[in-house]
């Protein structure tokens, strides 16, 4: 499986770099903005990622654990932006709250919209985690007569976190793509400027292969992470070989 | 003659229309050795868990040392007790899971010390000289830092044991310590236990299989059956000469497996 | 700033209503493509000839990599540079229709792998033919696991689909835009297409919960 992948890599690799040479002076034309553009991608992704990260425990243990108020306003929100499409809740927050004197920059309502959007899809994600740890580890924290604030902080989400890492890193990869929207807020990622620089050059090829590319070493990126955390924190967890 | 360490009295317990214990009345005296056998379903089992607070009773009022458990004192009547009064009371019971229930993400070592710093508020220092003692106790004090899964099924229940006594628990509840084992690694925690009932330092409510042992620790054992008891006594008397019919079939089979 | 029930019953609710067809039209379109789609990648996928695989799984890959909107305006840019000038709408079906048969491959395959191998084996020692195998032993028990995945997918697709307004496809969010900037108002336009989203996709997701049951009840008997 790695021989080809690495195979693979190396293919779209080498035919970059022959378009490169081939058309050195258009690569030198359109590349600068594509930059510009991936620095505003990288931008949006991390602070969206924080905020969804913080969005999901926070709604996905409000939901599982909160008294009943708490766990309704929870599963709400969940609700609400899971139901709506990402492009509509980012329209709603730059269009329509500006008409309720609520004015945002282009950034704050982009990283808002992507980061509740996914941080209720991951919300999910972590409420099946906290849920799915064994009865018998609340039953050990109540014979050791451990306070429920204790049981949850020190015994529950130190294993639901585990248990969360391959769905949270799968949703930060979508989470990644998604930032392909914020051009409908005003800004330019690398999405946006290869569409731009595309209308002025007209490589649709070369300028696509280094925009995918960029999305896909992103992806790698998160995905390597989220083995190696992943890797880390179970090492104790597995059931030892008989 | 005093209270009794323990007293159940009148406890229901009930799942819907499934009465699980009926109307329990059961005492444990301080430093008694009482073990509770019986087929599956007899309650045996629900006994110890609901002493826990693991599950709520609908009817009845529990007693530790005369107080009440999941009742408490307000204006000389008896009320539904609140988290804090559950709390005090239970700080005297210990437990020992069947299927062990150690934290899988903690060492032997944190597993013990986990809850005396952070549920008596015990200083981190004082609580590892404590839990090394009583890993030494159970044997082993030099697996401190290893993890649940790289430990035996016995090594996991005996750490288990450890972490329970690290409370300092007057009452030590055991809840079919070794149904989870293989049988090579059975004798290794009854030895362990055997010694706890032998030291009189605790009052111990334990529900096992395993017949032979029950004889020869149990000050007393109580037969249960249909969420009642049925017949308890001596050991020698209740193994020996059993008067109910339900009691002799079920150690006619019991031994029978052995 | 307040909602104007006027402006939204002479203007917003008509002219959103016209959209709506469109992305219902786009949805299903979409759907029913990726569907067949989705079976061709998953059949090479599965191919035994290791280059046709191979490529099938990296083209896979590469799709799963590419934000759906990227893969948008890369057909609407490349298309035409091979003489295929198709209207924005088909452009952006055909997107969704190949961002999302890389996903349900996937779901094809989780299906089929689902059903044990000793299956194959009784039917073989049945003597049922191919056909026979797949239409009476594999099928019916691929579909459980299979159905509310494709549900899914349909209510996530309809998700998808106001990212044809970046196309200029007429969908609802487009029409939603188009009002904001005609009328200097975007409150009961934006609201309304939101709100349309919403209703629908939790109606769907009790839909496809039920269907779910319907269809575990009725390959158990």
């Amino acid at each position: 499986m790695a021989i080809p992948r690495i195979a693979f890599i190396f293919a779209i690799t080498a035919f970059l770099a022959g378009l490169g040479v081939a058309t050195f002076s258009e690569l030198r034309i359109f590349l600068p903005a594509l930059l510009r553009g991936a620095v505003v991608t990288v931008q949006v992704s991390v602070l969206s990622i924080a905020l969804f990260l913080l969005t999901a425990f926070v709604a996905g243990i409000a939901r599982a654990f909160g008294t009943a108020p708490v766990r309704w306003s929870a599963a709400i929100f969940v609700e609400v932006f899971r139901g709506t499409s990402l492009l509509v809740i980012l329209f709603w927050f730059f269009f329509v709250l500006p008409e309720f004197g609520v004015v945002m920059p282009p950034m704050v309502a982009a990283v808002l919209g992507i980061g509740l959007n996914f941080g209720a899809y991951g919300a999910e994600v972590v409420r099946g985690a906290v849920q799915s740890v064994p009865r018998g580890q609340t039953e050990a924290s109540i014979a050791l007569n451990m306070t429920q604030f204790k049981r949850m902080t020190r015994i529950i989400i130190p294993q639901a976190v585990v248990i969360t890492i391959p769905g949270l890193s799968n949703l930060t990869i979508e989470l990644i793509k998604a930032t392909a929207l914020v051009s409908a807020v005003t800004l330019t990622d690398i999405t946006f400027a290869s569409v731009q620089q595309n209308q002025l050059h007209y490589r649709t090829l070369e300028i696509f292969a280094i925009t995918v590319l960029l999305y896909y070493c992103l992806a790698q990126f998160i995905r390597f992470g989220g083995g190696w955390l992943e890797d880390h924190f179970s090492r104790h967890l597995k059931p030892r070989s008989a | 003659m005093s209270e009794p360490k323990i007293r159940f009295d009148k406890v229901l317990k009930a799942y819907g229309p499934l009465k699980v214990l009926e109307d329990l009345d059961f005492h444990v005296d301080a430093s008694e050795v009482v073990t509770i056998i019986g087929p599956s379903g007899s309650g045996k089992t629900t006994v110890l868990r609901v002493l826990m607070t693991l599950e709520p009773i609908q009817g009845g009022v529990m007693y530790v040392d005369g107080e009440p458990l999941n009742m408490m004192m307000s204006d000389g009547q008896l009320v539904p007790a609140s988290k804090a009064h559950v709390r005090r009371i239970r700080d005297k019971i210990g437990m020992v899971f069947q299927s062990f229930n150690l934290f899988p993400h903690m060492t032997a070592l944190e597993n013990c010390i986990e809850a005396p710093i952070h549920s008596k508020g015990m200083a981190k220092s004082k609580a590892i000289d404590e839990s090394m003692d009583l890993l030494a106790m159970v044997g082993l004090a030099d697996k401190r830092d290893h993890y649940p899964s790289q430990l035996s099924g016995g090594q996991q229940q005996r750490v288990a044991i450890a972490r329970a006594l690290a409370m300092r628990p007057e009452i030590l509840l055991f809840d079919e310590p070794t149904s989870a084992l293989d049988p090579e690694m059975v004798g290794e925690v009854l030895s362990v236990i055997r010694r706890l009932a032998e030291s009189g330092d605790y009052t111990i409510l334990l529900v096992t299989h395993q017949m032979g042992f029950a004889r020869d620790v149990s000050d007393r054992v109580c037969f249960f059956d249909g969420g009642r008891m049925v017949e308890q006594g001596k050991p020698e008397a209740l193994f020996g000469h059993p008067r109910n019919e339900r009691l002799k079939q079920f150690l006619s089979k019991v031994l029978e497996a052995v | 700033m307040e909602w104007r029930w006027d402006f939204t019953f002479d203007v917003v609710l008509p002219r959103l209503w016209e959209a709506a067809g469109i992305t219902v039209y786009a949805t299903f379109a979409s759907f029913f493509l990726a569907l067949i789609g989705g079976l061709v990648l998953m059949l090479l996928k599965t191919a035994k000839n290791p280059v046709v695989s191979g490529i099938a799984t990296e083209l896979i890959e590469l799709i799963r990599a590419t934000p759906l909107l990227v893969l948008i305006f890369f057909l609407f840019f490349v298309l035409p540079e091979f003489g295929l000038t198709l209207p924005p709408l088909a452009t952006g079906i055909l997107a969704i229709a190949i961002y999302n048969s890389a996903l349900m491959a996937e779901v094809y395959r989780a299906g089929l792998q689902a059903v044990p191998k000793g299956q194959w084996e009784a039917a073989i020692a049945l003597n049922l033919s191919t056909y026979k195998t797949f239409r009476r032993i594999i099928i019916p028990q691929t579909l459980p696991p299979i159905v509310p995945a494709l549900g899914n997918y349909l209510i996530a697709i309809f998700k998808e689909t106001p990212l044809l307004s970046f196309v200029a496809v007429a969908e609802m969010m487009h029409a939603a835009k188009l009002i904001g900037s005609e009328y200097y108002r975007f409150t009961e336009a934006v609201t309304i297409a939101g709100l349309f989203f919403l209703v629908m996709s939790l109606v769907s997701a009790q839909l496809v919960r039920q269907v779910e049951t319907y269809v575990k009840r009725s390959i158990q008997h």
